[in-house]
């Protein structure tokens, strides 16, 4: 017996398409390690990377290959203007939105609206962590899904309110819970057919207030009593908003220490 | 006219041939190939093997047919068979890998076990010690090792409070982690007898680092103590064991106190289970041990630097990265708390 991963393709599983925006940092090739480590377990899962760089890496390039999975290289550099911009409080960068947006493209350029494939479509970013239950629960997704998720808006979890009757009414949250999605990135999975219905919903880039990224998108294909409450009526927390933190390379100096050709 | 006749008579018989020769061959052509099946599937259907109710079979590359057991000559034949289950099917051949992780209750706890262990859910025979820092074995640590369905051992030892390290602050008194690593070792002692122990490797693995598949498939083949390069310690990019033309560690790639006997973070080295248990009071030294020196407290028990076994490619390569989490921001819990409590993270 040889060990397969990812586990063999199945033509009755609904596809899971993870966008996952990346940019070149010292911890970028440990974080998507191991989150390819996680997405290995998961069936029929369709891994969309997209760079935000001038070029494809050799990186991510030769991560890609090795891991085994199925996945899509893609990149596009968000404009210097755009990173500095009109918000210029580091905490308002609309980080990953350009890359985002063009997985959306992709998708819509290589699926037809006639023919839609079963299927989900996630933003999972490169710093967070998955349980493998994730991945079951957003899989039968009709239109919008959504759950809780850990260590956002600065308290343990954020969730949506559901009602008795199982309906989004509301969003348990500290800051602003008045937004019309008050909902992290990697709280909510949308059906390929209804991106693909909706050629036009993207994430907003600019004049975006902070908190509101979700929102830009998610306001043109559904409403709220329209959204499917997964992860047991949204009470477990099946993912977590970790961040990492940056390593101290201060021994390195002025004229580097390793060898800068040794990939980390 | 002859010639004329001859030549239409050979021309004729041309499809009447062909038609006689497909006629012939299909039938031998379908004998031979049903017959080849039925001697093989037998033997699959008995080699099969089940690996263990702890295992998740999500899907067999395989077809499963029923076949009866022909009385033919069996027929040696090997044929791979790719499977997904999680953990892979445990295999007689390949030492166990012991990988032993400290472990302490903070918010980011559960989030970091999580995506370890689905890392660890790759690696075929590996037994994962979980050692938790605390009174008692907590049912979140109790629920989440039965759910992975992994080859697990929960322990527990708490350390007592004066020592703990707060913070980031460098208080050179037990480091942490020390005493549930030194547990883990204990355990191994007393579980496995030197004498006739099953093949094994110990690693020592926090519960914050990044860890590449790739890895652990290095150390299996550790003899005594095997080491290679780690990222991000030291204030460097990664660290590595100098390593000379003939393959030997002759000294240490660092800039901070690169002449400590064993310059190497705890994520950069493993050790064969037999010097483990060959070597019985070799521990982590509790007190006394200077900041960076606690691996070194080990490993001068049990090897000496011309000992060690240099791998990932002669320690060139880059395979484990000492990441840290950062501590989730919880201020808008406020003083009595906005979520549930009941609701673990």
């Amino acid at each position: 017996y040889v060990y397969s991963r990812p586990p063999p393709w199945s033509d009755t599983l609904p596809t899971i398409f993870v966008i996952t925006p990346t940019y070149t940092r010292p911890v970028q090739k440990a974080e998507l390690t191991r989150l390819a480590n996680t997405f290995l377990h998961v069936q029929n899962l369709h891994w969309v990377v997209v760079e935000d760089s001038p070029r494809r890496t050799n990186l991510v390039s030769n991560l890609l290959e090795k891991a085994g999975l199925n996945f899509t290289h893609l990149n596009v550099e968000t404009p210097k203007s755009l990173k500095l911009g009109v918000t210029w409080i580091p905490s308002h960068t609309p980080r990953g939105t350009l890359q985002r947006n063009l997985g959306l493209h992709w998708l819509r350029d290589s699926f037809s609206n006639t023919a839609p494939p079963e299927g989900v479509v996630y933003f999972a970013d490169d710093d967070n962590t998955y349980s493998l239950e994730l991945f079951e629960e957003m899989r039968y997704t009709r239109r919008v899904s959504v759950w809780p998720v850990a260590f956002v808006g600065g308290l343990r979890y954020e969730s949506p309110k559901v009602s008795p009757a199982g309906k989004v009414v509301g969003w348990k949250t500290v800051f602003d819970p008045n937004r019309p999605f008050a909902i992290d990135m990697a709280g909510f999975a949308i059906s390929i057919k209804l991106i693909l219905e909706k050629p036009h919903a993207s994430f907003k880039l600019e004049g975006v207030k902070g908190g509101y990224q979700e929102t830009s998108l998610l306001k043109d294909l559904v409403t709220m009593d329209g959204l499917e409450p997964k992860a047991a009526n949204c009470t477990k927390v099946l993912v977590w908003h970790t961040r990492t933190e940056r390593p101290t390379l201060v021994n390195e100096g002025k004229r580097g220490f390793t060898d800068p050709r040794v990939e980390v | 006219n002859e010639e004329l006749w001859v030549q239409s008579v050979l021309e004729m018989p041309k499809r009447r041939d062909i038609l006689a020769i497909v006629l012939i061959v299909l039938p031998w052509t379908l004998l031979i190939t049903v017959w080849h099946q039925s001697t093989i599937a037998p033997l699959l259907a008995v080699h099969k093997d089940d690996g263990g109710d702890s295992q998740r079979d999500l899907a067999a590359g395989l077809d499963s047919k029923e076949y009866c057991l022909s009385d033919r000559d069996i027929v040696e034949v090997v044929r791979t068979e790719y499977v997904y289950t999680r953990p892979p099917p445990w295999s007689d051949t390949l030492p166990t890998i012991h990988v032993v992780t400290p472990t302490y209750s903070r918010p980011v706890q559960k989030a970091e076990l999580t995506r370890l262990a689905n890392t660890l859910l790759h690696v075929p025979n590996l037994h994962w010690i979980l050692v938790e820092d605390s009174q008692r074995r907590t049912p979140l640590i109790t629920r989440l090792l039965r759910d992975t369905g992994l080859n697990y051992t929960h322990l527990n030892v708490e350390t007592p409070r004066n020592y703990k390290l707060r913070g980031d602050m460098r208080d050179p008194r037990i480091p942490r982690g020390t005493m549930q690593r030194n547990l883990a070792l204990r355990w191994l002692r007393e579980t496995f007898n030197k004498n006739n122990s099953q093949p094994g490797i110990v690693y020592f693995a926090d519960d914050d680092n990044t860890y590449s598949l790739e890895l652990f498939e290095e150390m299996r083949s550790t003899r005594k103590v095997s080491v290679w390069p780690v990222a991000f310690v030291g204030g460097l990019r990664y660290e590595a064991p100098k390593v000379n033309a003939a393959g030997k560690v002759y000294g240490w790639k660092t800039v901070f106190d690169p002449h400590r006997p064993f310059a190497i973070d705890m994520a950069g080295f493993a050790v064969n289970l037999r010097l483990i248990l060959q070597r019985s009071q070799a521990y982590f030294k509790l007190r006394g041990v200077k900041g960076g020196y606690q691996e070194s407290s080990l490993l001068r028990e049990l090897v000496t630097l011309s000992d060690l076994e240099p791998k990932a490619a002669n320690c060139t390569k880059i395979l484990v990265w000492h990441t840290r989490t950062e501590k989730p921001v919880l201020v808008n819990e406020g003083k009595k708390g906005f979520t549930d409590p009941n609701v673990e993270i």
